[in-house]
């Protein structure tokens, strides 16, 4: 079984203050783990801000260097120096955003990100190839090229605008996504559309995806495996379901037990 | 773009304002194509004439037609301020938007030498480029050195929308799109520093035909090429006021005037109708 | 019997008109809202984004400017003379009830302190003048308020910016209720906050309501919050109100339709039943739907939902909901 993204002691550190007074902030400390090629997975980040899980899904994505350990995609530092090696490395790996509303740029047309990305990444060599790609992505996501051709981002709910970034995310083929909150600008009557949309991409298309999440219930109800991040540090790792269910460390305790459950019972956990 | 002129036109009294002044300033600098006289030529028609029909705005004491040479005057008085303010213009969207985007040292390099000429006072240089240069001072010269000062202000304001605008998702989608810096840039961030562009221009060209009317009444410039302020470095040379010659001053002044009026209140109003959120609520998104 | 209630919104619409160059827009965000609030009850107000829900609680707050502006209903306080909504009430008389008989929790609480000054000072802005006393009787009150709520009185010496941001939020709902106030409007106080933290915000809000009788506003979207902490609960959709009762009542028998899609989507642990989201497009509020506003992605739809607003119905005590569907008095 080879392994599709390697984590091994993975750190960072930012350096802050001004010249005299400059202390260093461990924003990651030694995270570890691994993604298999042909085992498709959700696979959960939990943590609430400041766990350091937003700078993990940036290192991932190269959007950031790490300041210790090695992260590899197949084998291969993530990122890539030339423009060359980063296409070839975006094209396996693409990012999905928090807030649908800016992910993409208001005052453009969508369908334009998806062509581009055919372009590309897809090997769309004209533009009728680049639209057939686009359509495929769309249909995969349950819209199509002809519903998005020509909107601009507003004409769009918040569920319909995530469902077009993870088209375009789909189009140049990727082994790996990394969703940071995707649903939690989402409107809820929205929002298990979009969580239960990342069950039918791992299981049809075999794609892996990293959810980043703050949310238990969401992570409970979709992901496979999890870790529990606070303070740059996994305090928690295995079975989704299992450690939700019996969380062992004291941390992961206390937030599962600050799980506001949409129901009222007898004894509500507040009143 | 005949949409938008005509929609400003339409709403906006300001910019009707605006157009009416630089419209009259610009015929006026179209005219001097069909000038009877030769521009520096001097004692072409009798010195000293009042406003009359023959002469329409007076003559001066060198023997010029106050209207002809006003025309001409204000043609390069435009033009120069033009010049100033796109090749400024050029130079702060460049340093600002790649220094904001790409920040780290890149950031630093360029806001250091930014901030360099933040703090330069800029009306002693041009008079010390004067004195060493002299008679090979020319006006495109001089445009040159002025857009060469005059972007530092402009290029710090469009780095910090830069800045916000590399932090927000959008970007990530284009850089994951597979875009190159230099397209994020031109083709998703520049929209958004056009309102800041827009009226930077038009804020710079008052700037610089200002500091070019104060240089020639000072007599730091080329007083051979005919500009706003070179007529009125020559209507004081000639004390024109003291003599009754008022004519040869009022107009120059009244032409200048109405170009900074004009040019200021077309940049208010374009600012207000390109500003991103008032183009989306036009588009029928966003909570107003 | 019920007792006067503190709150009575009664056919409040609000609606927001733009013009830019030519293009004219009017945003029907509350429309046609009624119900009331009692003494000593937590009221929540649930609703997704563009609802309305924000809108409604800054209308009934008087916080009306344009583009937004009032078309009719009103919003009454029982601590207000007859028949008059805050909005262009007499500024005297708004400055004495404001913070003594009616205060504010925001979202951002860094927008309600003042980033300049130590907290000691803000309290003193806020509501020295409606407590009276010398300064140092203020200072014991202050202090006795903050141990009430679990704060150390060492908060008083920090500025805001040195607090997290749970702790500023818990500096904000003292600051909140140190006068007592009859009636507090709370807009999604607790969503910028982690879970943990969240739990524990919500905790001090409810026992302090409890501990001074006041009545709450609670606008958030997060169901669960709702479930957790409001007595009564009102839906928003589209700028209406289409069901409001006991919280229990809504979270164990829904009737509006979309209420109930609402709650059976939400995921819950230890729970693995497949969850749906809510087909169709949230209606665009510049140009809503005919008929009742949710027609278009209900599954129990007819005829007379695409033609026919909805009506308010009875159909159990204090539980009433607006749709053709469900059987009911006429309220």
């Amino acid at each position: 079984m080879t392994a599709l993204l390697t984590l091994n002691n993975v750190c960072k550190s930012f350096m802050r203050g001004g010249i005299l007074s400059r202390h260093r902030i461990e924003a990651v400390k030694n995270v570890s783990f691994t993604i298999e090629n042909n085992r498709p997975e959700i696979f959960a980040i939990i943590g609430e801000s400041g766990s350091g899980k937003t700078t993990l899904a940036r290192m991932i994505l190269g959007m950031q260097e790490v300041s210790g350990g090695t992260l590899s995609l197949e084998g291969n530092r993530v990122g890539g120096r030339t423009r060359k090696e980063r296409l070839a490395f975006m094209a396996k790996v693409q990012p999905i955003f928090q807030n649908p509303f800016e992910a993409f740029n208001p005052l453009k047309k969508i369908d334009y990100y998806l062509l581009l990305t055919a372009m590309r990444f897809g090997g769309s060599a004209d533009l009728s190839e680049a639209e057939a790609a686009a359509d495929v992505a769309l249909r995969q996501v349950g819209l199509s090229l002809s519903e998005v051709r020509g909107r601009f981002p507003h004409e769009m709910s918040g569920g319909q605008l995530q469902r077009v970034a993870i088209a375009r995310a789909l189009v140049s083929k990727p082994r790996l996504i990394i969703a940071d909150e995707p649903v939690s600008m989402v409107d809820a009557s929205l929002r298990m559309a979009i969580v239960n949309l990342f069950g039918e991409l791992r299981d049809k298309l075999g794609l892996s995806i990293i959810y980043i999440t703050h949310d238990l219930a969401t992570a409970y109800y979709i992901a496979d495996r999890l870790i529990i991040m606070q303070k740059g540090e996994v305090v928690e790792a295995g079975a989704a379901r299992a450690v939700l269910s019996d969380p062992q460390h004291p941390y992961s305790k206390q937030l599962r037990d600050a799980v506001l459950s949409p129901q009222v019972t007898g004894s509500p956990s507040i009143k | 773009m005949k949409r938008i002129i005509f929609d400003l036109l339409k709403y906006n009294s300001e910019f009707r304002i605006g157009v009416f002044l630089i419209l009259i300033v610009m015929c006026m600098a179209g005219l001097s194509f069909f000038s009877p006289y030769p521009p520096n030529d001097v004692f072409v028609v009798p010195p000293d004439a009042p406003p009359s029909a023959d002469y329409w705005l007076g003559t001066t004491s060198r023997g010029q037609d106050v209207f002809w040479q006003l025309s001409i005057a204000i043609r390069n008085t435009l033009a120069f301020g033009l010049l100033v303010a796109l090749l400024s213009r050029v130079i702060s969207i460049v340093v600002g938007l790649s220094s904001g985007y790409l920040g780290g040292w890149v950031d630093r390099v360029l806001m250091a030498i930014n901030d360099t000429f933040i703090v330069i006072p800029l009306f002693p240089i041009l008079i010390l480029f004067y004195f060493v240069l002299r008679d090979s001072m020319s006006t495109i010269l001089l445009a040159v050195i002025m857009s060469s000062l005059g972007w530092a202000y402009d290029s710090r304001l469009i780095r910090s929308v830069a800045m916000s605008l590399k932090t927000r998702e959008f970007t990530g989608t284009s850089v994951f799109s597979g875009m190159t810096i230099f397209e994020i840039l031109r083709r998703e961030h520049l929209p958004y520093v056009l309102p800041i562009i827009f009226s930077t221009t038009l804020n710079n060209m008052n700037w610089s035909i200002g500091l070019e009317v104060t240089l020639a009444v000072l007599g730091f410039m080329d007083i051979n090429t005919p500009t706003i302020g070179g007529m009125i470095y020559w209507a004081n040379q000639h004390t024109a006021i003291v003599a009754g010659i008022w004519w040869w001053i009022t107009f120059p002044v009244l032409t200048v005037v109405a170009t900074f009026v004009g040019l200021y209140l077309i940049a208010v109003s374009i600012n207000e109708y390109i500003d991103p959120r008032s183009r989306l609520s036009r588009m029928g998104g966003g909570q107003s | 019997m019920t007792p006067q209630p503190i709150l009575r919104v009664e056919h409040l619409k609000a609606h927001f008109r733009s013009s830019y160059f030519g293009v004219y827009r009017e945003v029907p965000a509350v429309d046609d809202i009624s119900f009331d609030v009692a003494p000593n009850e937590i009221f929540g107000l649930a609703g997704e984004s563009s609802s309305g829900k924000t809108t409604l609680m800054k209308t009934i707050a008087g916080l009306i400017a344009p583009p937004l502006e009032l078309i009719g209903g009103k919003a009454q306080f029982s601590f207000m003379p007859p028949e008059t909504n805050l909005f262009g009430a007499d500024p005297a008389q708004l400055a004495k009830i404001r913070w003594s008989k009616l205060s504010y929790i925001m979202q951002g609480s860094m927008n309600v302190l003042n980033p300049l000054r130590q907290i000691r000072f803000i309290f003193r802005d806020f509501a020295a003048v409606h407590i009276g006393g010398s300064r140092s009787d203020f200072e014991t009150k202050t202090v006795n308020h903050l141990s009430r709520l679990r704060l150390d009185p060492s908060v008083l010496d920090a500025y805001p910016h040195e607090l997290s941001g749970g702790m500023r939020q818990r500096v904000t709902i003292a600051l909140a209720t140190i006068c007592r106030p009859d009636f507090i409007i709370a807009d999604e106080p607790t969503t910028a906050l982690d879970v943990i933290v969240q739990k524990e915000v919500l905790g001090m809000i409810r026992s302090i309501q409890r501990e001074i009788g006041s009545s709450v506003l609670f606008v958030t979207h997060d169901m669960g919050v709702h479930a957790a902490l409001t007595d009564k609960l009102g839906i928003m959709y589209a700028g209406c109100l289409v069901e409001a009762g006991p919280t229990a009542d809504i979270f164990n028998a829904p009737q509006h339709p979309y209420t109930r899609h609402l709650i059976h989507s939400l995921p819950r642990i230890g729970d693995t039943v497949q969850r749906t989201g809510l087909t169709g497009t949230p209606p665009n509020l510049a140009n809503p739907p005919s008929g009742c506003r949710f027609h278009p992605r209900c599954p129990l739809a007819s005829d007379i939902c695409r033609t026919e607003r909805p009506k308010m119905r009875q159909i159990a005590t204090e539980h009433r909901v607006a749709c053709h569907a469900v059987a009911g008095d006429q309220a």
